[in-house]
């Protein structure tokens, strides 16, 4: 018998290891089938739940695998974010945030999709079809980045009860910008004169946590004449006149109403939850905040208050203080593949599967609605339309069916540091606290913009 | 004619015999070998997940625009003098209660025992989970605290969270109130270290009370005292939580620290560059810590 010394062992080993590498290339093939997604935590379980009914449903009719990871919103972010900066990245991600896809476009850290959007390109909405083109600052080319899958809009939340209490009904509300939250004012009077401490008429995020205030503002900026911030081609247009009064008069407003006691005052410093807390606490009559998560939240603990207290109905924004509609702004979660994926061609694959219409409507519908489709064919669904629920029709009129525009940031990246170093925030809390004229706040806040901006400037 | 001698030309094979015999420390055939194996997988986790990722870090953060671009910040200037109050603050405020309690729980009794059972429990809660009932308990309108104020004393609290003043303040607070308990815990260790001889010659000597403080326990205590107050800056300084949760760096961003912002910079604004940066424009002042702390753990003097 040979004698089998450490080396002998050692040496048989790894030889054994790599024989079996090389003697199985099925791995090899199973691997070319496999992709991984991450995706963010829904808000509700039945989120999840329809997005791995998805999953499940495309690998059973392909044969592929989907290794998804569900990760929570936050830590998803900086996962995403770690990945690219890395170079170690899954062949599928969301757009969490939603201006990666402007940001990451522009650094070329994308795959070009659109011959995956092409497939349904018919079906989406002209506002989701502008939200996923975006600027590549290496090949100086627009390219299509992202594949719409769901969408959001911020619709006004109101208590009837509050409303009635003061004497007034929902009926009442104006149908004009400035005279609509007015109102709310309004009815914070006449509860104050009834002995309700602590209730305030309107729930402005007025803070410079999260992305509520942006959203918040921009919706102003845009009831206000000023949706021409940002050009399509991604042109700053801080010199446009009208731009400028409406920044101004959305600052005014906005701080005003918070320096007049309209505004619970911990409002200036709000998280993203905390709105909706306070919004749950009966502490403010009306919230503008994103999506139907305020009332989904509710629908099973407390019915009473989805089915009949909380007002989004036929709540459209209202129109400007000319008569003419407001457009929402929309925001779109989309599919989006990083540069150096491994299986980009299942990822492609998959995400052709999902944007079937059928695909992505149930999975949006499966989410209780929460998100909104992104084509106009899908809200005329018998969910979308249900007599019954008080909330789903006219949040999908006004995301999906009624004006909309994309977010200014689709068109240059720079707007999302406008948002995220909460430039517009700062303004309205100037105003609403420092006793700032609204002139010179928006002076501040144009300077930073243009300070931003001139870091991307799109040839 | 070439000079080279005979000792030059053996000189490399020596040299490589001496290294060789200095890296085996002594050990021979077999040995030597166990050795290696038991070493490679602590040095391959040391590159992988110490030096890989500082020197990583280091190279993210090299750019000397980044600084520019984060001083050009207007929130920077703020931000560091935040963070330079939370820990100037947090840290000593923190360590001399410590130090005070750890003395207290020193006291006999089971009652004792049970009293610090209790008061380790804020150290013992997920932090995540304890700030942020902190933000909420200090909301000023349906906060636990201003309500408890107007039950009682029929007042109207401050709205906590909307200055920065009161935010750091709240910010400062729950950091002493989240690791108090764990800095008394060492210290009451290092007390009960002290040999009872020491203790109980210094009494009979009339170093009772204040004095017995002052001249036996603080003096044996201080190299103690010291490392933890540099290990717990050292922490403080990369501290997210605190700020995050409870005040979220507002109001209108003004009780951010480096950690709050760097993390903002990173993964709010996508540019993970300048959020290292952010971090690292705190090695001026981690490095000297870090310095001393090697100095004082390195004495070799019996102190406790």
């Amino acid at each position: 018998m040979a004698n089998l010394s450490r080396r002998s062992v050692l040496g048989g080993s790894i030889a054994l290891g790599a024989s079996r590498v090389l003697a199985f290339p099925h791995v090899a093939r199973a691997a070319a089938t496999t992709a991984t997604m991450w995706f963010a935590q829904g808000f509700v379980q039945d989120e999840d739940v329809s997005l791995r009914k998805a999953v499940a449903d495309y690998e059973k009719a392909s044969g592929n695998k989907i290794e998804l990871s569900i990760i929570p919103f936050a830590p998803e972010r900086q996962k995403i974010i770690s990945a690219i900066t890395s170079g170690v990245v899954p062949d599928i991600v969301d757009s969490n945030p939603l201006e990666i896809l402007q940001i990451y476009a522009w650094q070329d850290k994308w795959v070009d999709v659109g011959d995956v959007v092409e497939t349904q390109k018919a079906q989406f909405s002209e506002t989701a079809l502008q939200s996923i083109r975006a600027y590549n600052a290496v090949t100086k080319k627009h390219g299509v980045y992202g594949v719409p899958l769901r969408a959001a809009v911020a619709p006004c939340h109101i208590w009837r009860p509050l409303v009635e209490k003061a004497g007034f009904k929902i009926e009442d509300i104006p149908r004009t910008w400035d005279a609509h939250f007015d109102f709310f004012k309004k009815v914070q009077d006449s509860l104050r004169k009834q002995g309700e401490r602590k209730v305030y008429g309107l729930g402005f995020q007025v803070t410079s946590n999260g992305v509520d205030p942006y959203n918040l503002f921009m919706a102003f900026l845009v009831a206000y004449g000023g949706q021409n911030i940002v050009t399509k081609d991604g042109k700053l247009r801080l010199d446009d006149p009208k731009v400028k009064e409406a920044a101004t008069k959305a600052a005014a407003y906005l701080g005003g109403a918070y320096r007049d006691g309209y505004v619970p005052p911990s409002a200036i410093n709000w998280n993203d939850a905390d709105d909706n807390n306070a919004f749950h606490a009966k502490l403010m009559v009306m919230d503008l905040d994103g999506t139907l998560s305020t009332e989904v939240a509710m629908k099973e603990k407390h019915p009473d208050w989805y089915f009949k207290d909380i007002v989004t109905e036929g709540m459209n924004y209202p129109n400007d203080n000319a008569g003419r509609p407001v457009p929402s702004i929309v925001g779109y979660t989309t599919g989006l593949i990083p540069k150096g994926a491994k299986n980009v061609a299942v990822a492609k694959e998959f995400l052709k599967y999902f944007i079937q219409p059928k695909v992505i409507g149930e999975f949006v519908e499966l989410g209780l609605g929460r998100w909104l489709p992104v084509m106009p064919s899908l809200a005329k669904s018998p969910f979308w339309q249900d007599p019954k629920d008080p909330h789903l029709r006219g949040y999908v009129q006004q995301g999906l069916l009624g004006p909309t525009i994309p977010d200014p940031l689709v068109f240059n990246p720079a707007m999302a540091e406008v948002r995220n170093q909460h430039v517009w925030s700062l303004a309205m809390i100037d105003v609403a606290r420092e006793g700032v004229k609204p002139e010179a706040a928006i002076d501040k806040a144009f300077k930073r913009i243009g300070e931003m901006f001139a870091k991307y400037p799109v040839t | 004619m070439n000079s080279v001698s005979v000792a030059d030309v053996g000189r490399p094979a020596i040299r490589w015999h001496t290294l060789s015999r200095s890296l085996r420390g002594g050990l021979k055939g077999g040995e030597y070998t166990w050795a290696v194996a038991f070493v490679v997988p602590y040095l391959a986790v040391f590159l992988t997940f110490v030096a890989y990722p500082v020197v990583y870090g280091l190279w993210l953060g090299s750019e000397p625009s980044l600084y520019r671009e984060l001083f050009a910040d207007p929130i920077y200037q703020t931000t560091v003098v935040n963070t330079v109050l939370y820990l100037a603050l947090g840290v000593n405020v923190k360590m001399f209660l410590a130090l005070l309690l750890s003395g207290f729980f020193m006291r006999p009794g089971r009652w004792m025992k049970v009293l610090l059972l209790i008061f380790v429990l804020p150290w013992a809660v997920p932090q995540i989970s304890a700030f942020i009932s902190i933000h909420w308990m200090l909301n000023g309108e349906w906060g636990f605290l201003n309500n408890l104020l107007y039950h009682l004393f029929h007042i109207e609290g401050p709205f906590w969270l909307n200055e920065r003043w009161t935010a750091l303040g709240a910010v400062i607070a729950s950091h002493i109130w989240k690791w108090t308990p764990f800095w008394t815990l060492i210290l009451l260790a290092g007390r009960m270290a002290i040999p009872l001889e020491i203790r109980d010659t210094a009494r009979v000597d009339g170093a009772t009370g204040v004095r017995g403080f002052v001249y036996i326990t603080f003096p044996l205590l201080a190299n103690l005292y010291l490392i933890s107050t540099l290990l717990s800056t050292i922490f403080l300084l990369g501290d997210f939580n605190a700020v995050y949760f409870v005040s979220g760096g507002g109001p209108a961003d003004s009780t951010h620290v480096l950690a709050t912002l760097g993390i903002r910079d990173a993964f709010d604004l996508a540019q993970p560059r300048l959020g290292v940066a952010a971090v690292m424009s705190a090695l001026p002042l981690v490095i000297p810590l870090v310095i001393v702390l090697m100095r004082k753990l390195r004495t070799t003097e019996v102190q406790l």
